[in-house]
């Protein structure tokens, strides 16, 4: 009798296991926290900042710490200042806000205030506010924002245009654009608009502007102005849909993402040659790269990448990018770590 | 003599006790997997042809079998399609995407062409109105009816996907990696599936570049249209592109991950293949390279904007449509 049962239990048994081994085998596709892994993997000088799952982490040496910043919304997008304290953008479900942080994660002010839904049911009035950049000088922060609209509550129109504000100085973002910022760009509508601004040592700015080119399609060309509201030069054509740039320490050197119309990117380096760029060279063919940045004081590149079709989003990193024999890529973050792409990383190498 | 006689009646009843623990054994793990798969058997007698192979209606679609097509490198034509399928339409949806997808297993080539929404034609239903109200009218069988004629296409298969379905699917998967063309931005998205009024808006933001796609990030970016230059048409690039990135995905998948897929799929999915033709599809998408996908979307001239009875649409250019058709899809019988 006792044998019997014992037996029946173990039958039992083995159904459960039969089920739960068919559920083990289930494909996981887990990540993890940046401060839970090895990560990184190659030790760089200084600090860098990313951002994963709406909180920015430093990467200093071999230790990565969380940045202590308020709870609620999505910390991304962060800027390192001359002075070590940093831009980041606080981005909520319908709106984000501009935030200047110390590198520890404090707060030293909120820049901007962007959700109108207190004083305002439509929200159609709230704006999006993304890309910082400073100035080499660090007096002057270039943003794009989504202001002004033409008829927010009438039309669809919502698209970027750039602007700069002295850094401290009190804006407000509404309707008809920026109070206390220069207004730099006007963007092709219905396309998204221009982004990602690059302030250049000589005053100029270059960033990715999106161009409706009649024939179906928005591609992105990288853009240069030489002062606000001044004409957009494009320094790449339709056909190579450039965007994402990023300029070394020497003013010149440019990385930029290129999809040559196609269904992958490629990391591409070239030199600024005023108000043309050479020939780009590719370091990173067929790839799902975005966001490069250059370190604060030489020719080191970071980007994002993931390392196939499938895979998590790491940073990446190549020495001596911008010379005649470029570094081999090498992963800085874990493999089970995915970034957020969108957001590239600030890297404080002094 | 009596003692061999008792040894043989203990040996065949060991044997017999021996065998029942054995089958004891087999039912018990049987039972455990079968209770596993349950979902896909579920949703594979609900959803898919398994127990419905013809569609009944005006339309005979032609049985097939798994071995007639999927199993084997005969190229098939599978037309996809998409609704909005919250709350407030109550049942009645209408087709916001639809792709008509040539597979070719031997060559590892496939064809997507995406009709736009808006396409004025003769429904089957004889009356003439916008293509994603075919579904409306008579389901999958009527929009299969609607694009066979109006294409004059063979169409083998159908799939069709509701929006929390499609969602449910891509987290199931863990996400998709996706190239966005451009910011895409939308102040006018509809907030039907954030648990409110389905009939209220929300401001959403898809930024440009190469990122992971969460299940809803992917589908504010296939399903945005207000702020783009090409609307419906950008759109159906987009959607094309997750079915892309979703490609790279089925790579990794087993056996065991189709009863999670099945329950994430919920009410949400409909077809008129098998689930061993499903399955059979996954591999077959996992192996095509992207050099194999040819993208095709009916901007001007293939058709032009149209007002009639009070609504903005398209007009089909048909000997154009047809001729680009014809190229990569057998014409209906």
């Amino acid at each position: 009798m006792r044998r019997g049962l014992i037996l029946i239990a173990l039958m039992l048994a083995s159904g459960l296991a039969a089920n739960r081994t068919l559920a083990f085998m289930q494909t996981r596709s887990g990540t993890a926290s940046l401060v839970d892994t090895t990560s990184p993997q190659v030790r760089l000088p200084g600090t860098i900042f990313v951002s994963q799952e709406g909180a920015i982490f430093a990467i200093t040496g071999s230790k990565v710490r969380r940045l202590p910043l308020p709870a609620g919304g999505d910390w991304t997008q962060p800027r390192v200042l001359p002075d070590g304290s940093l831009l980041a953008v606080r981005r909520f479900a319908q709106y984000s806000d501009l935030y200047h942080v110390s590198a520890a994660g404090r707060v030293i002010s909120q820049m901007t205030s962007d959700d109108q839904s207190t004083a305002n049911k439509n929200l159609q009035l709230d704006h999006w506010i993304l890309w910082p950049a400073v100035s080499a000088d660090g007096a002057t922060v270039f943003f794009a924002t989504d202001a002004p609209k033409a008829a927010p509550t009438k039309s669809y129109e919502v698209d970027f245009s750039l602007w700069s504000a002295s850094l401290g100085a009190a804006m407000s973002i509404g309707d008809s654009g920026v109070s206390g910022a220069t207004r730099w760009s006007f963007p092709d509508l219905y396309t998204g608009g221009d982004i990602q601004p690059v302030p250049l040592p000589n005053g100029s700015v270059l960033y990715s502007s999106y161009t409706n080119n009649g024939k179906g399609s928005v591609l992105s060309v990288l853009g240069l102005q030489t002062g606000p509201s001044s004409p957009m030069v494009s320094l790449t054509s339709l056909h190579q849909d450039c965007g994402s740039p990023a300029v070394a320490a020497d003013g010149v050197t440019v990385a930029m993402v290129c999809t040559n119309s196609g269904q992958t990117a490629s990391l591409e380096i070239a030199t600024l040659q005023g108000r043309t760029l050479s020939a780009p060279r590719v370091l990173v063919a067929n790839c799902l790269c975005n966001s490069p940045s250059w370190s604060s004081s030489g020719d080191g590149l970071l980007y994002m990448n993931a390392s196939n079709p499938d895979g998590n989003f790491g940073l990446w990193y190549i020495a001596n990018a911008g010379g005649v024999h470029p570094g081999a890529t090498r992963r800085v973050t874990d493999a089970s770590v995915d970034l957020d792409a969108t957001s590239a990383a600030a890297w404080l190498d002094r | 003599m009596r003692r061999r006689r008792a040894s043989l009646k203990t040996g065949r009843q060991r044997a017999a006790r021996g065998s029942f623990v054995a089958a004891g054994f087999l039912a018990s793990i049987l039972a455990g997997m079968a209770l596993y798969f349950l979902p896909a058997i579920q949703v594979a007698l609900r959803d898919t042809g398994q127990a419905n192979t013809s569609l009944g209606g005006n339309l005979q679609l032609k049985p097939v079998s798994a071995t007639e097509h999927l199993s084997s490198t005969a190229p098939f034509t599978l037309l996809l399609l998409g609704s909005d399928s919250d709350s407030k339409f109550k049942g009645h949806y209408l087709t916001q995407s639809m792709i008509l997808t040539r597979v070719n297993p031997a060559t590892r080539h496939v064809t997507m062409l995406s009709i736009p929404r808006d396409l004025w034609v003769r429904l089957c239903t004889g009356r003439y109105g916008k293509i994603d109200q075919a579904f409306l009218h008579g389901g999958a069988q009527c929009s299969i009816q609607t694009v066979g004629k109006d294409l004059k296409v063979h169409i083998d298969y159908y799939a069709w996907i509701g929006l929390q379905g499609l969602v449910s699917v891509l987290n199931n998967l863990g996400g998709v990696n996706v190239t966005a063309n451009n910011p895409v931005m939308d102040d006018y998205y509809p907030a039907d599936l954030s648990g409110g009024s389905p009939f209220d808006y929300e401001r959403i933001l898809v930024l440009p570049g190469a990122q992971h796609m969460s299940g809803s990030l992917a589908l504010e970016y296939v399903r945005a249209r207000h702020d783009d230059a090409y609307g419906d048409f950008a759109r159906s690039q987009r959607q094309q592109q997750i079915l892309i990135a979703l490609r790279a995905k089925t790579k990794n998948l087993s056996l065991a991950d189709i009863p999670s897929l099945a329950t994430s799929l919920g009410s949400d999915f409909q077809t008129n293949m098998s689930i061993g033709q499903v399955s059979g599809l996954l591999p077959i998408a996992g192996s095509v390279p992207l050099a194999s996908i040819t993208q095709v979307v009916l901007l001007p001239p293939y058709t032009s904007t149209l007002n009639i009875d009070g609504q903005s649409a398209l007009q089909p250019n048909w000997p154009l449509i047809r001729s680009e058709v014809a190229k990569y899809f057998p014409a209906a019988a």
